[in-house]
């Protein structure tokens, strides 16, 4: 970083060099976010799901506040309640819209069977408009050197965007991709700004695609052959990284990333194993209730194991329920230390920014915006995270 | 990377470096901490803020550093210490340094309070739920009612290839059948009855007043008191508005569990399974109310209400060793079977169809 520039009283220094580069680093332990996330895990057991918010919450604090740019850890300032708040005003918004819909539908239906269908487009285009305002307000919740970036622009005008773009999506089998990313980006940075500083994201469509296309066929044949899957999801993320981040821009201040297209694969492989060996504790512990009850019942386990009646053993069945409660928190544990924590580490460890001497003197601009994206993302389950 | 220890500009002797960023602007100051009465932040002979230690909240930052803000100072005015010296002299004059951090006595409450609006939930699906369905039934129109029907008509006959069986003699007992199960009913003549061929033995009332009977309910069938059974247990339906009852009800509790687990990876199944549980037990009662209305209508007829038990029986079998009755969205079939033996009598009325009749539904569909 310029330590001069911040010290603007001293006699100015001789030529500065251009564009230094700015170290990015992430300075949080593995395990205090692993204790996190195990703990956050068992409260959103608890507390039926409620817990969410805060745990959502706790997550970004960590990632954010462990998070150096230029020597300076950023902070996330959002709270959970306000989360909260922004669910309930979703949800007492979307009541009558989901009942206007279930009446239109009806009416739609009565002129011709099943043609409501397309109805769903207007949840589509819903669900874009939740990413755009999510994504405002957790911009606005982002402090840096005490000063919030923060967001402009339009979540009705970004939501028909994408969903024209989509629509080519669905006419080019997803080759168009790449423009409808490098679109959609541009106008969510232009309305972007760290104080009055503006945001611009000059990564193109074409430069995406040249890295990526080759992954275009590989596509539906890794979902046919899953093996190769993570292969072929971990390049692409990596390829979408790079490009997305090299493309971002503060006004002077350039982001560069020099992420390989290998640099995902092993977190994904990491999740899937994951997955595999509590897959394979959560059986062996079913064939386990399975022993203790038939014992309990004074059956042979021949006789108990015919599904008549093993599936009408209430003890067996409760028994069950508890280990797929299990397994899944702690899925969802394994997801949230490969797929976030560990892959925003090897993110930021792939990014350099340039000419941060740009943001040294930056008046703080903008207001908070309200959850209620969030909200909407939650209804609506397009959350990101 | 980059830092205060190295910087030639070091702070006189015995003042706490650190970093104040004053909330208006992203400059970094270089400032020295005095611990008067007050926190002095000193940048080259100038105070640039004065604040009271009361005043100081603590703010998230990364390990090793104490960064603070100020009640009294622009909301995002940040002080950073990565003097662990100075930080340590700083917590200890700042009672209230804590004050405002998230989560930590918090967490007892949001658990508390969830647990509150859980019980509500679940109160509410069990009792508030099922007496909205039974209070705003008789208030929704009939033609809104009928509008449904149409709906769920046209997509009947789309799934079930929608051929309606009408061959002359056959349509003429089987409007018997119907007319006289029908005013046994007290239903009126705006109920429509027809018969679909379709191979699936089944049979059902779609809102506003539409029964279908497949053609495979026929071929099971073993006489025309059989079919008036089942005849009268849709009519039954229609009577108590079921579908209607059924259709807020579902959409009640699927909006109130989905809400309840939220986004949880892998709550789908949870929420499948207790919506499932919920709404099993409240259409075995409709299916219950619909029995005893069947019933009914058959004693009144002076016709027997066994047959239409063993009719049931003879399509789904014995249910009790495969399905698990808290799973099961009707009552089991064998005790079906049983409270119709129980309430079987010695047939009093005319028999509804004569043989040749009888004959001629069986083959409405030919």
């Amino acid at each position: 970083m310029n330590q001069m520039s911040s010290v603007p009283q001293h006699p100015p220094p001789a030529p500065q060099p251009p564009a230094l580069p700015a170290a990015v680093a992430f300075s949080g332990n593995r395990g205090e976010f692993r204790r996190l996330v195990t703990r956050g895990a068992g409260l959103e057991l608890v507390t039926f799901g409620f817990y969410r918010f805060w745990l959502a919450t706790d997550m970004r604090r960590h990632l954010w506040a462990n998070t150096h740019i230029d020597g300076d850890a950023a902070e996330y300032t959002g709270r959970g309640r306000e989360l909260l708040i922004g669910f309930l005003f979703a949800l007492a918004i979307l009541v009558p819209i989901y009942l206007a819909y279930f009446i239109l539908g009806v009416e739609i239906e009565r002129l011709k069977a099943f043609a409501s269908v397309p109805l769903f487009l207007f949840f589509y285009l819903f669900g874009q408009f939740a990413i755009y305002r999510a994504r405002r307000y957790r911009l606005t919740r982002t402090v840096w050197r005490g000063v919030r970036f923060w967001m402009t622009g339009s979540g009705w005008a970004y939501a028909g965007r994408a969903a024209l773009w989509g629509l080519l999506m669905m006419f080019t089998l997803g080759l168009i991709l790449p423009w409808r990313e490098a679109a959609l980006e541009r106008y969510k940075m232009r309305h972007s700004y760290y104080g009055d500083l503006q945001g611009s994201f000059e990564g193109s469509g074409w430069e995406f695609f040249k890295r990526g296309w080759w992954l275009w066929p590989l596509a539906p044949i890794a979902f046919y052959v899953l093996p190769l899957a993570p292969f072929v999801y971990g390049a692409f993320k990596a390829v979408e990284w790079r490009w997305w981040l090299s493309g971002i821009r503060f006004g002077g201040v350039r982001l560069e990333s020099t992420m390989r297209r290998s640099a995902l694969i092993g977190l994904y492989w990491k999740y899937v194993g994951w997955i595999f060996l509590l897959g394979a504790v959560f059986i062996a512990y079913l064939a386990l209730s399975a022993v203790v009850v038939a014992s309990i019942d004074g059956m042979s386990l021949a006789q108990f194991s015919k599904p008549q009646v093993f599936l009408k053993s209430i003890p067996l069945l409760a028994l069950a329920g508890l280990g797929y409660l299990a397994l899944v928190l702690g899925i969802n544990v394994v997801m949230r230390i490969y797929l976030l924590r560990d892959l925003w580490v090897r993110v930021l460890a792939s990014t350099t920014v340039y000419n941060v001497q740009a943001a040294a003197n930056v008046s703080a601009l903008g207001d908070l915006a309200n959850a209620l994206g969030e909200g909407f993302a939650d209804g609506l389950d397009v959350a990101g995270f | 990377m980059t830092s205060g220890s190295e910087n030639p500009l070091a702070p006189p002797e015995g003042r706490a470096p650190a970093f104040y960023f004053d909330g208006t602007s992203s400059r970094r100051h270089l400032v020295t901490l005095a611990f008067n009465d007050r926190l002095e932040l000193h940048e080259d002979g100038r105070t640039l803020a004065a604040w009271s230690f009361a005043d100081i909240r603590r703010a998230d930052s990364p390990a090793g550093t104490l960064r603070v803000t100020c009640l009294t100072a622009p909301a995002l005015a940040r002080l950073e210490i990565r003097d662990t010296a100075a930080a340590a002299e700083l917590a200890s004059r700042c009672r209230q340094l804590d004050e405002n951090a998230p989560g930590r006595a918090g967490v007892a409450k949001i658990v508390g309070w969830s647990l509150a609006a859980t019980l509500s939930i679940v109160a509410v699906v069990w009792i508030g739920v099922p007496l909205a369905a039974d209070r705003l039934t008789p208030l929704l129109p009939q033609t809104f009612e009928r509008r449904l029907g149409d709906v769920a008509e046209q997509q009947v006959k789309i799934l079930f290839g929608g051929k309606v069986c009408e061959s002359a003699s056959g349509q003429a007992a089987f409007s018997k059948l119907v007319d006289a199960v029908r005013e046994s009913a007290g239903l009126d003549t705006s109920i429509q009855s027809h018969v679909l061929a379709t191979p699936v033995p089944n049979a059902f009332a779609l809102p506003g007043g539409k029964v279908y009977v497949f053609s495979g309910l026929l071929t099971k069938a073993d006489n025309a008191d059989e079919v008036a059974g089942v005849l009268a247990h849709e009519f039954g339906h229609l009577r108590h508005r079921d579908n209607m009852r059924n259709l807020i009800y579902n959409g009640g509790t699927s909006f109130l569990i989905g809400l309840l687990f939220g986004d949880i990876t892998g709550s789908g199944a949870l929420i499948f399974a207790s919506r499932s549980l919920v709404t099993a037990s409240y259409t075995r009662e409709a299916e219950q109310n619909a029995d005893t209305f069947a019933i009914d209508v058959m004693h009144r007829l002076g016709r027997p209400t066994k047959p239409m038990g063993e009719l049931i029986f003879r399509v789904t079998g014995k249910q009790g060793d495969k399905t698990l009755s808290i799973l099961s969205s009707h009552p089991l079939t064998e005790d079906r079977l049983k409270r119709m033996s129980e309430e079987d009598r010695p047939p009093s009325g005319p028999p509804l169809l004569t043989k040749a009749e009888w004959a001629s539904l069986k083959a409405i569909c030919n």
